[in-house]
Order: C-alpha cells, then sequence, then structure tokens
C-alpha cells in the first residue's frame, strides 16, 4: 500500500511540477490522435458511401433472342444455382418497354408491338459478401456458360474503380497509422526523458538506496498512460463536438463504433505505457 | 560477538578509468557487528571502494560478497536487496532534492513495503532523535550542510539497516554536532549494527569495537 501511494504520490507531482512538458505532450498527442481520428472518420464515411452504393448494383443477364420462352424457366433455374446469388428477377420484353416508358417518358416504341427489339434479361441481386471483382468475374464466367445467355452486364469497370480506392485509402491510413504511432510514441517517450533526465541526480541517490528501475519509473509508466488516454478520448471529442456544429448537407459523416473507439483509447493508453517504458531505458 | 561476515572482498584488483591501478590484491572482511574504520588521503580510492561493495562499479579481478550475496554485474538485479539493507551517509550518498525531508528519511521504509503506521512511528521518532521536527516538510535545498547530514544520518537509521557505510562522518562539524554524530556513532556500534566508516585522519577518539585500516597504494593495511 505504501508504495502505491508512493507511486500516485511521485505521478500528480511530475505533473505538478512540470506542467509545462505534460501540457506539451499532451498537446502532441492530442493533435496527433486528432488527425489520425479525422482520417478515420473519412474512411468509415467513405465506406459508408460506398457501401451503399454497392448495395444497389445489381447484375444484367441478357437472354439470347432465339432462344424459345419456354426455356426462361430452365436459365432461371440455373442461375439460382449460383453461389452467391440472393434474388433473381425476371424482365420480360414487354417489362423491359415499361421500364424504357418510365424512365424516358413517351413510348419510344410505339409501332413496334409484335418486333419489340428490348431483349429479356434477368436482375440478379448479389450477397453483399460477394461484391468483389473477383467474386462478380467467377460469377459472371458462371453464367455466361448457361446455355441461352447472351451477354452479362454490371458495372465492372466502377467496381474495379472503387476497390482501387478502398486500397489506396486503406494503404494511405497504414501509412499515415504507423507514422502517428510512431511520432506519438518517439514524442512522448522523448517528454518523459526529458523529465527523467532533469531528476537523474534524485534517480542515482534513490538507486543506491536499493530502488528498482521499475519502481523509479512507475510514475512516468502511468503518467504516459494517462497521457496517452486522456489525448485519445479529448481527440475524439473535439471531432464529435466539431461534428455536431457543422452540418453537412451532401453526406452524413459515419463515427467508428464505440467499441472500437474505446479499442483506440485503450490502444493509446498501451503507446503511453510503452512510451513510458522507452522513456526510462537509460534511467 | 556474531561470526557472520557482512561483507568480504578477496583479492580485488582494479584499474582506474584514467587507467592507473586502483586496487592491487585488496582484501577486507567485515563481520556483523563490527565497525571498520578505513583512513585514506584523496585520491586513495576509499570512494571507489564503497562504490565496489555497493554494485556501482565491479572489479577487473576478485570477489565481492556482501550479505552472503556474490557482487556481479550480470546480477544486477541481486543488487537492489543489498542495497536495501545498507543505510549510506556522506560521499556518494545525499539527497533526494525532489523528497522533503520526510519523505527522505522514510524512503528506505517505502523500498521495504512497510506499512504506514509503522512509517509515521519511525519517522517521528528519527525526526526528534535527530532534531528535525522543524524542517521536516522542507526540501533538501534549503537545509544547511549539517542538516542534511543528519537527514542521512537518519535516513540510514530508520529501517535498522544492518550495515552503516559513513563517508567523513565528523570532517567539517562544529562542536556540538561533533559530539552528538561521534555519540551516535558509539551507540550503533554498540547496537550490533556493522559500520564502515571512511576518514581522511585518524579520528580523535575511538568508537567501540573498531578495526582500523589504512588504504595505501591500492592495499588496505
Amino acid at each position: 500500500m505504501i508504495r502505491v501511494l508512493y507511486i500516485s504520490k511521485e505521478f500528480f507531482r511530475n505533473l505538478y511540477r512540470n506542467p509545462g512538458t505534460a501540457f506539451s505532450s499532451f498537446l502532441s498527442l492530442t493533435l496527433l490522435f486528432l488527425l489520425f481520428d479525422l482520417f478515420w472518420v473519412a474512411v468509415e464515411t467513405s465506406e459508408g458511401f460506398y457501401e451503399n452504393l454497392l448495395s444497389d448494383m445489381r447484375m444484367e443477364i441478357y437472354v439470347r433472342e432465339d432462344m424459345p420462352d419456354s426455356l426462361i424457366d430452365i436459365i432461371e433455374f440455373n442461375l439460382n444455382q449460383i453461389d452467391g446469388v440472393s434474388a433473381i428477377k425476371y424482365v420480360s420484353k414487354e417489362d423491359a418497354r415499361n421500364e424504357l416508358i418510365s424512365m424516358v417518358g413517351i413510348d419510344l416504341l410505339a409501332g413496334y408491338e409484335t418486333t419489340n427489339p428490348l431483349p429479356r434479361s434477368f436482375v440478379l441481386t448479389i450477397v453483399p459478401d460477394k461484391l468483389t471483382s473477383k467474386d462478380l468475374n467467377d460469377i459472371e464466367a458462371h453464367i455466361v456458360s448457361i446455355d441461352g445467355v447472351e451477354q452479362v452486364y454490371y458495372s465492372q469497370h466502377w467496381l474495379g474503380k472503387v476497390e482501387s480506392a478502398r486500397k489506396i485509402i486503406f494503404q494511405i491510413g497504414m501509412i499515415l497509422g504507423g507514422l502517428i504511432f510512431l511520432t506519438a510514441l518517439i514524442s512522448s517517450a522523448n517528454n518523459l526523458r526529458f523529465m527523467t533526465r532533469f531528476r537523474a541526480v534524485g534517480f542515482y541517490q534513490m538507486r543506491l538506496l536499493g530502488a528498482g528501475k521499475l519502481f523509479m519509473g512507475f510514475p512516468f509508466i502511468i503518467e504516459g498512460m494517462f497521457l496517452g488516454i486522456t489525448s485519445s478520448v479529448v481527440g475524439w471529442g473535439i471531432l464529435y463536438y466539431g461534428s455536431q456544429k457543422i452540418e453537412f448537407n451532401q453526406f452524413e459523416l459515419i463515427f467508428p463504433s464505440l467499441d472500437n473507439i474505446i479499442l483506440f483509447c485503450v490502444g493509446a493508453g498501451l503507446l503511453g505505457i510503452i512510451s513510458g517504458y522507452l522513456g526510462l531505458r537509460k534511467l | 560477538m556474531s561470526e557472520k561476515i557482512i561483507v568480504e572482498l578477496n583479492n580485488i584488483f582494479k584499474q582506474s578509468d584514467r587507467g592507473f591501478q586502483l586496487f592491487k590484491d585488496l582484501n577486507f572482511s567485515l563481520k556483523a557487528g563490527e565497525t571498520a574504520v578505513i583512513i585514506g588521503g584523496a585520491g586513495s580510492g576509499k570512494s571507489s571502494l564503497i562504490e565496489l561493495i555497493i554494485g556501482e562499479r565491479f572489479p577487473d579481478e576478485g570477489s565481492i560478497e556482501v550479505f552472503g550475496v556474490q557482487v556481479k554485474k550480470h546480477r544486477k538485479g541481486r543488487l537492489k536487496k543489498i542495497r536495501r539493507k545498507i543505510g549510506g551517509v556522506g560521499g556518494l550518498f545525499s539527497l533526494v532534492p525532489s523528497f522533503t525531508v520526510s519523505e527522505n528519511i522514510t524512503f528506505p521504509l517505502v523500498l521495504n513495503a512497510e506499512k504506514k503506521a509503522i512509517k509515521k512511528e519511525r519517522l517521528f521518532k528519527m525526526l526528534t532523535e535527530f532534531s528535525l521536527l522543524k524542517q521536516a516538510k522542507e526540501y533538501p535545498r534549503k537545509l544547511t550542510r549539517v542538516e542534511s547530514s543528519l537527514v542521512q544520518y537518519a535516513r540510514a537509521s530508520i529501517a535498522n539497516q544492518p550495515l552503516l557505510i559513513i563517508d567523513e562522518p565528523l570532517a567539517g562539524l562544529d562542536k556540538h554536532t561533533y559530539k552528538r554524530i561521534f555519540d551516535y556513532l558509539v551507540k550503533v556500534s554498540l547496537s550490533g549494527r556493522s559500520m564502515i566508516v571512511l576518514c581522511s585522519e585518524m579520528p580523535e577518539e575511538t568508537i567501540p569495537n573498531t578495526k582500523f585500516y589504512r588504504l595505501e597504494n591500492g592495499t588496505l593495511v
């Protein structure tokens, strides 16, 4: 108990005696975490945007003109067997014509009652897990092999772009995260090292009396953890407050889940502990 | 007097950082309850000898055993336990500047994880014994040299450490403090605790149970 009291006292004493160093450490960590939080929210928001678009994505399968209507059920049955297909809607020539009318506003095919040139088609809804270029390619290859299928269409090009954009965002996130992690670690460790250097004489004496490195350094490790957690919480607080004050008409900001935010704050605390340990390495 | 050996240095050889031979085949042993007064001039290696005993430096050759534990470079974890049994005054040992007088005195109890009540009781006893009640909340920078020295004595006594190392205990003291410190040394010597006292000159008065050594040419005679 006496040791716990000593460590707590030293922790508060460090903050009290070196408010400048502690505050600068807190500020720099808050700014770094805020930058990372901003990027995280941007990623979540763009992910939400993409997922929204992807949920509207459909695959259209055009039936060969010479295929008799009696075989349509067989094609539908074959399409139903494909892994990843969640729903199938058959669009007859008449349905296609009605859809065209509803889109354009006038019947462009007036006079073609007997020879409707629009193809028959199936519209497939794909399960969200399979909405990737690779899976859709596989599904497409499967569909093309079905007898009676003329052509398969989906937004392949757009999907490729989305996927490459996601990949780039992920890579930037990794690099940015790594840089922020390193900067936070070095900055925090240096601040703590500065504080320990300031007390080098005292630490030497404590060592001569039999104090261990961990015992002497514990208040600093706790300080690192405290600064890490408070900075990350304040970073999220600022961002949340800002999002409440500013209105976005075009899109809605999506924050990570509370669980993830809590995990991030715990991680920031852990980072503080590591930086505290690194700062004390040469004690 | 117990025959238990507390400090034992065997065939110690040590070169100084500047390259000259500091210790040449130095041997020393201190039994429980004994007092050793080591006399040596400036630069004779008194402080280095203490550094070897507390494991702050290590010999080039020879072995050191303190409280039955080998003091070795690669066994630094053991040093903590050895050092907690040693009370130090003067020389290498000074006060922790960021601690108050009370905190400096009670630090050995904190390391030993003593109970708060014991800490309070012993602190009061030490502050009274060394007339430091008024200075209890002061920081070392505000103390006089004598007061600072008294705080070190109080710190070296609070946990009843079995070994006391005192560097120049009587140098530069006024008559009153000299008597007080000398009486303290006699009291410690009679209490059964062991002491290593380092002096530049032979003390005018003799402490009971004392062996005298002279540190000359890197060895104890």
